[in-house]
C-alpha cells in the first residue's frame, strides 16, 4: 500500500485515509467467517473450498462494501457501525465472486490464479464443479438467513449477471460497432453487477432514501467497470509473474477486450483475427504487437478514468466521511494498480 | 410367501428392544399387491418415531431402517440367505424390455416389475386400470390425471424463466424441458399443495406461489442433473446423450449453472422468506450428497447409514422440502407442514431405493440410462450393501469401489445371487407404507388419495 500514500502527497493525513485500513476492523475475521459457512467434513473437500479463501486475495469487494456501508449509515444517520446484515452481505459477495471463478476456471480451463494453480488444476474439473456449486450453495443459505426478501433479490440478480456475462464472453459479435457495446455489457455483468449491487445491498440496509441507494448502485457499477478495463489493459502491460495469472489470457481465450477493440479501429486487418477469435496459430502474438502499437492501452486506460470520475462524482453527493473519502481514494487505486 | 420376517418365536428377546411397535394394519384394498409380502403375522418392525422435521429427520435415514438393517443381520442369530425353495415365486419382467435377464429361481428379479407399462408422462391410463380394479373410479383417480391441468405449462413456463438470446444455448438448458421426464416431482408437489388446501380450508385451488415451487423444484433438479451428469462424467440420461456428451463438460457446468441462477431468481420472487429457506436448504442439500457420494466407510454398519443419508440429501430432500414449502403456502398448521415433508421424505427415499434396484434388475434401454451404473461409478446401494452381508467378499471390491477389471461384473453377479434386491424393495415397502401412514392424517381428498396412489407407482415402476 506504500505507493498509495506517496500518491496523496498534498494531502493532509487525518482527511486521506488508506481505505484498506478503515475496512480493516470489519474484514479482519471475514475469512474465518466464510470458512466457518463452508463446513465440510471430508479432509480434501473442506481444502478444496477453503482454497481461495485463504486471505491472499485482494479482498477488494468486500472492502467496498464495508466502506459503502458505512458512508451509508453515516449519512443516514451519522452511524458508523456496520450492521450485521451489511456485513453478512460483504460475506456473500465473496463467496458468490469466488464460486463463480472457479466455475470460470473449469470452464475457461485455466491453469493459474492468484499466484497459484487452479481448483480444477489441482483437483480436477469434476471435483472442481462441485467445489462451486457448494460455495455458491453456502452463499444462498447465508442469503436466505439474511431473511430480507430485497437484499434476496437484489444480490440473486447478481447470481444470474455472473452466468449471462460467462454466456456473452462465449458468444461474439460481427458488427464493429455492437462489439463495443456487448464488451460493456459482457463486463457490467460479469464485473460490475456484484459490486453495483453489492453496494445497493448494504445501502438498502443502512438508509432508506431510494437516492442513496440509487448513488451506491452508480458507485459500484462505474467503479467496477472501470476495475474491469484496466485488468484487461494489465493482460497487456504486465507480465504474468507480476499478475499472478498469465499474461495475453483474454486473447488466448479468444476474447478480444478493450485494449484490442479500440486497436481495431486503427489496424483493421485485426478483424479477422477477432472474429475467428484469435485461434489460428500466431494470431495471439500478432494482435499482441498490434495492441502495444497502437493506442489502444491508452484509449481503454482513458474510458477508465471517466468511469472512475462518474463513480466519484456519485459518490460525492453523500455526507462527508472518512469512508466516503476512502471510497473516493479506491478509484484512485482502481487506475493505478498494477495487478 | 414372505422370505424373511421371523415369526414371534424365531425371533430373539430383546434384540430391537424398547419399544418395538406393532405396525398399524395394512390397508386391505387390493389396491396394494406388495401387502401380501408385508404383513405376516408377528411380524414386528420399530417404525421410526419421527422427531423434528428439516436435517434433522433425516439423521441417517431413520431408526426404521437402521433397526431393519440390525435386526435382519444382527439380531437373527446365524441367520443367512433363506433357502432358495422359500423365496416367493418371482415373474419376470414384462415385453416392455427388449433382452430382459434369464431369471434363476430366487433370481432377484422384481416382482413389482411385471408391469411393461411405461411410467412416462402422456400415458397414464393402463397402470391405473390395473391398480384400481376393484375401487370406484370416482374414489380412486389417476395421480397424473389430477395434476395434469396443473402441470400441463410446466416446461414452457420454466423455458420462459430460461430465456437466453443464443440459440445453442437456449438448445442446451431446454433439453432437459422438452417433457418427456417423468415430472414426478413437479407432481407431487401440486398433488400435496391441493391435498393441504382442502385440508385447510376445502379449497382445490392451487395457489401461484405453490405453482412457483414445483416449477422451482423441477429447475433445481434439472440443474443438479446436469452438474451430476458432469461430475460423474455421464453420457445417456433419459434416452437420450447427456448435455456434457453433446456440448462439452465446460458448457454443461455454465447450463447447470444458469439453469440454477434462473430458479433462484424465481424462488426470490415468491417473495416469502420461509419458502426461500426451505428451498435453499434443498439446494445445499443435494451438493452435500454429491459429496457424500465421492466418500465412503470403511465400517460396514456405518455404510448402510451412509447410503441412507446420501438417499436423502440427493433424493428425497427436494421432495420434503417441496412439500413442506407448499405445505406452508396451504395451510398455517405446523402439524401439516410436518406431515408434508415426512411424507415428501418417505416417497423421496423409496423412490431412490427402487431406483437403485432397477440398476440391477431393469436393461438399458428401457432404463433410458445405461445399467449396473452405480457399479460402474463405484457405488455400493442397497442391494450391493445387502448382498455383501451374504457375500463377505464383496467387502473388498466395495472398498476400492469395483475399480479392478471384472469388479462390476463380479458384484453384478453376487447381488443377483443374493436376495439385496427383494431386501432393498422391502425396505422400499416399509418406506411407502410410512408415506401412506401420514398422508392418510390429512382429510380425505382426491388428492390424497392420489398421493396414496403414488406411493404405490414408485413401487411398482419398471424406469
Amino acid at each position: 500500500m506504500s505507493h498509495l500514500c506517496s500518491c496523496s502527497k498534498t494531502a493532509s493525513d487525518e482527511k486521506y485515509q488508506d481505505p484498506f485500513q478503515l475496512g480493516r476492523k470489519d474484514l479482519k475475521n471475514l475469512y474465518e467467517d466464510i470458512k466457518k459457512e463452508l463446513l465440510v467434513s471430508t479432509v480434501e473437500l473442506k481444502e478444496m473450498c477453503d482454497y481461495y479463501f485463504d486471505g491472499k486475495g485482494k479482498a477488494f469487494r468486500p472492502m467496498i462494501v464495508v466502506l459503502m456501508a458505512r458512508a451509508c449509515n453515516i449519512h443516514h444517520n451519522n452511524s458508523r457501525e456496520v450492521q450485521a446484515s451489511q456485513r453478512s452481505v460483504a460475506i456473500i459477495a465473496e463467496m458468490i465472486h469466488t464460486a463463480s471463478l472457479v466455475h470460470d476456471d473449469v470452464i475457461d480451463d485455466a491453469n493459474s490464479r492468484r499466484g497459484k494453480m487452479t481448483v480444477n488444476q489441482i483437483w480436477g474439473e469434476r471435483k472442481a464443479v462441485l467445489a462451486g456449486d457448494f460455495i455458491l450453495s453456502a452463499a444462498s443459505l447465508a442469503l436466505a438467513r439474511i431473511g430480507n426478501t430485497t437484499i434476496i433479490s437484489v444480490l440473486t440478480q447478481v447470481i444470474e449477471d455472473l452466468v449471462r456475462g460467462e454466456f456473452l464472453q462465449l458468444g461474439s459479435k460481427e458488427n464493429e460497432n455492437e462489439r463495443f457495446a456487448h464488451y460493456l455489457e459482457k463486463t457490467f455483468k460479469k464485473t460490475a453487477s456484484l459490486i453495483a449491487n453489492s453496494c445497493k445491498a448494504v445501502s438498502i440496509l443502512g438508509c432508506p432514501d431510494p437516492k442513496v441507494h440509487e448513488i451506491a448502485y452508480q458507485y459500484g457499477k462505474n467503479v467496477g467497470i472501470a476495475f474491469q478495463l484496466i485488468d484487461d489493459v494489465l493482460d497487456f502491460t504486465s507480465c504474468a509473474d507480476h499478475l499472478g495469472k498469465p499474461a495475453a489470457a483474454d486473447l488466448k481465450l479468444g476474447l478480444a477486450t478493450g485494449p484490442v477493440l479500440f486497436a481495431c479501429r486503427q489496424f483493421p486487418e485485426m478483424n479477422a483475427m477477432i472474429m475467428r477469435r484469435f485461434s489460428k496459430p500466431g494470431d495471439v502474438e500478432r494482435a499482441r504487437k498490434y495492441v502495444l502499437q497502437s493506442d489502444g492501452v491508452q484509449q481503454t486506460t482513458y474510458l477508465a478514468q471517466r468511469y472512475c470520475h462518474e463513480a466519484t462524482r456519485e459518490i460525492s453527493k453523500l455526507r462527508p466521511s472518512p469512508e466516503r473519502e476512502a471510497l473516493i481514494q479506491l478509484t484512485e487505486m482502481v487506475l493505478m494498480r498494477d495487478k | 410367501m414372505a422370505p424373511f420376517p421371523l415369526s414371534r418365536a424365531q425371533r430373539p428377546e430383546g434384540a430391537a428392544g424398547g419399544k418395538a411397535k406393532q405396525l398399524p394394519p395394512a390397508r386391505t384394498s387390493s389396491r396394494q399387491p406388495c401387502e401380501r409380502v408385508a404383513a405376516a403375522p408377528g411380524f414386528r418392525v420399530r417404525v421410526a418415531a419421527v422427531a423434528e422435521g428439516g436435517a434433522g429427520a433425516a439423521r441417517l435415514g431413520d431408526t426404521m431402517a437402521l433397526r431393519w438393517w440390525w435386526w435382519r443381520w444382527c439380531g437373527a442369530p446365524s441367520r443367512r440367505a433363506p433357502a432358495l425353495g422359500s423365496l416367493p415365486r418371482l415373474r419376470p419382467p414384462g415385453p416392455g424390455c427388449r433382452s430382459p435377464p434369464p431369471p434363476a429361481p430366487g433370481a432377484a428379479v422384481c416382482h413389482f416389475t411385471q408391469r411393461s407399462s411405461t411410467f412416462s408422462f402422456p400415458k397414464i391410463c393402463n397402470i391405473f386400470w390395473r391398480c384400481s380394479k376393484t375401487a370406484s373410479d370416482e374414489k380412486y383417480q389417476d395421480p397424473f390425471q389430477l395434476g395434469r391441468k396443473d402441470l400441463k405449462n410446466l416446461y414452457e413456463d420454466i423455458k420462459k424463466e430460461l430465456l437466453v438470446s443464443t440459440v445453442e444455448l437456449k438448445e442446451m438448458c431446454d433439453y432437459y424441458f422438452d417433457g418427456k421426464g417423468k415430472a414426478f416431482r413437479p407432481m407431487i408437489v401440486v398433488l400435496m399443495a391441493r391435498a393441504c388446501n382442502i385440508h385447510h380450508n376445502n379449497s382445490r385451488e392451487v395457489q401461484a406461489s405453490q405453482r412457483s415451487v414445483a416449477i422451482i423444484a423441477e429447475m433445481i433438479h434439472t440443474a443438479s442433473l446436469v452438474h451430476d451428469d458432469v461430475i460423474d462424467d455421464a453420457n445417456s440420461r433419459r434416452g437420450k446423450m447427456t448435455v456434457n456428451q453433446i456440448w462439452g463438460e465446460r458448457k454443461a457446468v455454465l447450463a447447470g449453472d444458469f439453469i440454477l441462477s434462473a430458479a433462484s431468481l424465481a424462488l426470490a420472487r415468491i417473495g416469502n422468506t420461509t419458502i426461500i429457506s426451505v428451498l435453499t436448504q434443498v439446494i445445499e442439500d443435494l451438493v452435500r450428497g454429491e459429496f457424500l457420494q465421492l466418500g465412503s466407510k470403511e465400517n460396514e454398519n456405518e455404510r448402510f447409514a451412509h447410503y441412507l443419508e446420501k438417499t436423502f440429501k440427493k433424493t428425497a430432500s427436494l421432495i420434503a422440502n417441496s412439500c413442506k414449502a407448499v405445505s406452508i403456502l396451504g395451510c398455517p398448521d405446523p402439524k401439516v407442514h410436518e406431515i408434508a415433508y415426512q411424507y415428501g421424505k418417505n416417497v423421496g427415499i423409496a423412490f431412490q431405493l427402487i431406483d437403485d434396484v432397477l440398476d440391477f434388475t431393469s436393461c438399458a434401454d428401457h432404463l433410458g440410462k445405461p445399467a449396473a451404473a452405480d457399479l460402474k461409478l463405484g457405488l455400493a446401494t442397497g442391494p450391493v450393501l445387502f448382498a455383501c452381508r451374504q457375500f463377505p467378499e464383496m467387502n473388498a471390491m466395495i472398498m476400492r469401489r469395483f475399480s479392478k477389471p471384472g469388479d462390476v461384473e463380479r458384484a453384478r453377479k453376487y447381488v443377483l445371487q443374493s436376495d439385496g434386491v427383494q431386501q432393498t424393495t422391502y425396505l422400499a415397502q416399509r418406506y411407502c407404507h410410512e408415506a401412506t401412514r401420514e398422508i392418510s392424517k390429512l382429510r380425505p381428498s382426491p388428492e390424497r388419495e392420489a398421493l396414496i396412489q403414488l406411493t404405490e407407482m414408485v413401487l411398482m415402476r419398471d424406469k
